[in-house]
């Protein structure tokens, strides 16, 4: 580990832990960003055949050209403070080298279908017998048995495999998803958690243990109200938008701006008077339509043109400030760039510089939102570089020069995707130009100065 | 009983509502000893419900009981000098202190970190709330909706032209008792190894922010703004939830769902064989991601003929079988039915008055310490046995 030991920034609760990260894409990434953030030493893989998917998604200016495997942002952002291999499991001398890796490990994090660990000979049962307390967890979209375990799963599929989707909606329409795969990085969380429970076990005990984690599964309490509800009235909760039971008038308004959008939520007389008050319709806290939850409830319709004619005559933060400062609930909606500016998450330290190779200094965003008064669970070093750090792994290991030679003859470790397709086909940085996103309203603006404006350029 | 991974371990925990006993839960669960402190009126989810045919009983919320199984409850009230003064011989003994109060709130309670941090070093005081300990916005208040709009996921949640939709449920208070629960862990690691207590500190909008995908990513690496565009990615169509003959599904094309440019011709894709008509290969909405994006409509009224007449179920299990993956769109009630998560025995009960309540259970399985829900508490339960300790 370069950096993140005991230092500068305290001292971090994993330094010196050891972690085999072997998942992929969103959900195990996170989770073991975590891990390394809180310090620990965590060794990534990826196959030259089969690289990450997400060294695809999102490359960095659209451009697609130059080594667009070291250029996608979105692997960039969840693979900061990690080490990397680059490494064929096909062959048995690349699972040798996991299973020495294993050896002197705390922890093993893999995200494959489940049948694959055993096929490579590296499930729970095989890993224990060369490190008896390991710690193994397995992030999968829904577990490790049960009738559907082998069913392929995608982040995009679980949010509504989780039941979250079918209360997600428009009054009167039909179910819809967060705009991202909003549980993936919600169960990659929960495992962090997980792993942390199980190594507070094995300090007490000296025991490890295999965690077996099902996103469907961890997802499921988010939407859980609506799940006793339904065996408590019998009645299915509707999608209905921002609007609550526990809270009216409780909703998303329109701003002045091109798609600007703030948030409301009232939840006592108290605070409607308030709302009232800074609205400059002290009247509205007498009036019998709005004089109780249930009152307002009714009078929702209403009471939202009331309020909207207020929302839209001004800025979202204005809105928000003005809200908050009078006592009530509210909050700008902010787009991808709107966060990057944002004067709490500023002050916060949401995003942390890092220089990034090919790519220079770029804001990469936290994946643990804790702040402890000695450690900070930040991003320290850049995204490993395909197979970066190959030899220091193997020479920590023990291998000589020779043998790491002939394991990158045999083509067991490289530094290069033997990639089935020509870069050119690959490179789909987006599918289209910018113009035509634009255009179609898919995207809002693209800054050609947006380094400026971070304060970022070279 | 098996042994459980935190026992021994002490919590005392004041917060309310969902973030807070949340993460109690998860360490309660788990074996820790959580003593869970409420106002003489109760924890505010007891008035929440959902209340067993709706009628409002503070021992009977479906939301209370499911978040504060294996606690024990004990009713103090912080306002005065002698419920302070039981606080502070609970904290003696305690390991962990966990508050929902804004940092103000604290300081008018003389119970900041600074203050209890002098009384008792070793211990961990860990605080949630909505927009942190500190920070510009650290006086305002909020809840799982503000957080949501906080982390720019909501902004790309819907439809173009009409409100951005917030995700169903809780999903701020969630994300931030599961941040809160991290943090009191690694104070926990932290301190076994090095000594002496700490100060955890989350925001949930901090939380919700941790969980975007790639919004602020696009801004950082390409100075690119994503609008509201139908809840889709920006790297692929579909992705979609759509509408099947008896509800609904998600289409996921997945890697392979589509011919690659460079498979031979006579190469049949999986979407065609789903769909039941090999021709759909040559149609350019099957061949270019791209344009398939852009003209989505045209997508939908090619594909619609076969989704209107089949139903989810063999729709979903055909595509799996194709190596699709799609994935079911269940209600409340089809998950309580749904027979993977009973043959996983993902459901736990707990005892309610209108008979057993099945509330959601661990998120995840141990081998040697299964985590498993005890009993939620009666309000104010543990008093005589807390205060004849103390």
């Amino acid at each position: 580990m370069s950096e993140g030991r005991p230092g500068t920034s305290g001292q971090l609760p994993l330094a010196g832990l050891r972690v085999v990260d072997l998942a992929q894409v969103f959900a195990g990434p996170a989770c073991t960003r975590i891990l390394a953030d809180l310090g620990a030493d965590v060794v990534r893989f990826e196959s030259a055949r089969r690289l990450d998917v997400t060294r695809n998604l999102i490359l960095t200016d659209n451009d697609g050209k130059d080594h667009h495997w070291h250029r996608a942002s979105y692997f960039v952002i969840r693979n900061v403070n990690k080490r990397e291999m680059c490494l064929d499991l096909g062959q048995e001398a690349g699972r040798d080298v996991i299973r020495k890796l294993v050896a002197r490990a705390d922890v093993v994090v893999e995200s494959f279908t489940p049948r694959v660990m055993a096929n490579f000979g590296l499930d729970y049962e095989r890993l224990k017998e060369i490190k008896p307390d390991i710690i193994m967890c397995s992030l999968s979209g829904y577990g490790q048995h049960g009738p559907m375990r082998d069913y392929g799963a995608y982040g995009m599929g679980l949010e509504p495999a989780s039941g979250i989707s079918s209360i997600t909606g428009y009054p009167g329409e039909g179910p819809m998803r967060s705009g991202l795969s909003f549980t993936d990085p919600y169960s990659g969380f929960v495992g962090a958690g997980a792993i942390l429970t199980a190594l507070a076990y094995r300090r007490r005990t000296g025991k490890g243990q295999y965690i077996d984690l099902s996103e469907q599964e961890a997802a499921i309490p988010i939407m859980g109200a609506a799940l006793l509800a339904y065996q408590m009235t019998g009645r299915l909760p509707e999608r209905k938008s921002a609007r609550s039971d526990w809270a009216a008038p409780q909703g998303c308004y329109r701003c002045a701006g091109d798609d600007r959008w703030a948030v409301i939520s009232v939840t006592s007389e108290d605070e409607f008077a308030r709302m009232a008050g800074a609205m400059g319709h002290p009247e509205w806290a007498q009036d019998q339509r709005f004089a109780t939850q249930a009152a307002r409830q009714q009078h929702h319709d209403e009471l939202d043109e009331l309020i909207t004619a207020w929302t839209s005559q001004r800025d979202h933060y204005d809105v928000f400030h003005t809200l908050q400062r009078a006592g009530v609930k509210a909050a700008p909606v902010l787009d991808g760039k709107e966060v990057l500016f944002d004067p709490h998450f500023k002050a916060r330290g949401q995003f942390d510089i890092i220089d990034q190779p090919l790519l220079g200094k770029r804001p990469v965003q936290r994946h643990l939102a804790a702040k402890s008064r000695r450690w900070e669970a930040k991003g320290r070093t850049h995204a490993p570089l395909l197979g970066e750090h190959n030899d220091e792994v193997l020479r920590e290991l023990g291998y000589s020069d020779e043998e790491m030679a002939s394991l990158r003859e045999q083509g067991v470790i490289a530094n290069e995707p033997a990639l089935p397709v020509p870069p050119a086909l690959v490179a789909m940085a987006l599918k289209l130009p910018y113009e035509r996103y634009l255009e179609h309203g898919i995207l809002q603006a693209v800054d050609a100065d947006y380094r400026e404006q971070l304060g970022i350029a070279e | 009983m098996p042994e459980r991974a935190l026992e021994g371990l002490r919590v005392v925990d004041c917060s309310q509502g969902i973030a807070g006993p949340y993460a109690t839960k998860l360490l309660a669960d788990n074996g820790a000893l959580v003593t869970k402190v409420e106002p003489p009126e109760g924890d505010y989810t007891r008035r929440l419900g959902p209340f067993p045919g709706g009628t409002p009983d503070p021992e009977q919320s479906g939301l209370f009981l499911h978040l504060n199984t294996s606690k024990r409850s004990v009713t103090l009230d912080l306002a005065t000098d002698a419920g302070r003064g039981v606080l502070r011989r609970l904290l003696a003994d305690a390991d962990v202190f966990v508050t929902g109060e804004r940092t103000s709130q604290l300081q008018r309670l003389g119970i900041t970190y600074e203050v209890l941090a002098a009384e008792f070093p070793d211990l961990i005081v860990a605080q949630v709330t909505p927009f942190g300990a500190s920070g510009p916005y650290a006086d305002y208040d909020g809840n799982s909706l503000t957080a949501m709009a906080m982390s720019s996921i909501m902004y790309n949640t819907g439809a173009p032209d009409r409100e951005p939709l917030v995700t169903g449920g809780e999903p701020g208070e969630y994300l931030a008792g599961v941040h809160l629960w991290i943090g009191i862990l690694a104070a926990l690691e932290a301190r076994a190894r090095y000594g002496g207590g700490d100060h955890i500190d989350v925001a949930m909008c901090d939380a919700a922010a941790c969980a975007d995908e790639y919004n602020a990513a696009m801004y950082g690496f390409q100075g690119a703004v994503r609008r509201r565009y139908y809840s889709r990615h920006i790297f692929g169509y579909p992705n979609d939830i759509m509408k099947a003959q008896d509800g609904y599904v998600v289409v996921i094309p997945g890697a392979n769902g589509f011919k690659s440019p460079l498979q031979p011709p006579d190469v049949i894709s999986p979407m065609a064989l789903l769909l039941e008509n090999i021709e759909l290969d040559q149609d350019v909405l099957f061949q270019q991601m791209g344009e398939r994006m852009i003209r989505w409509q045209d997508f939908e009224a090619l594909v619609e003929p076969y989704f209107s007449t089949h139903g989810a179920r063999e729709i979903v299990e055909t595509a799996q079988a194709l190596r699709l993956p799609f994935a079911f769109v269940p209600t409340a009630a089809d998950l309580l039915a749904d027979e993977h998560l009973q043959a996983r025995r993902f459901w736990e009960k707990v005892p309610a008055k209108s008979g057993e309540l099945t509330v959601p259970g661990q998120p995840f399985k141990m081998s040697e310490t299964q985590p498993q829900a005890g009993l939620p508490p009666r309000l104010g339960e543990a008093n005589d046995e807390v205060l004849s300790h103390v």
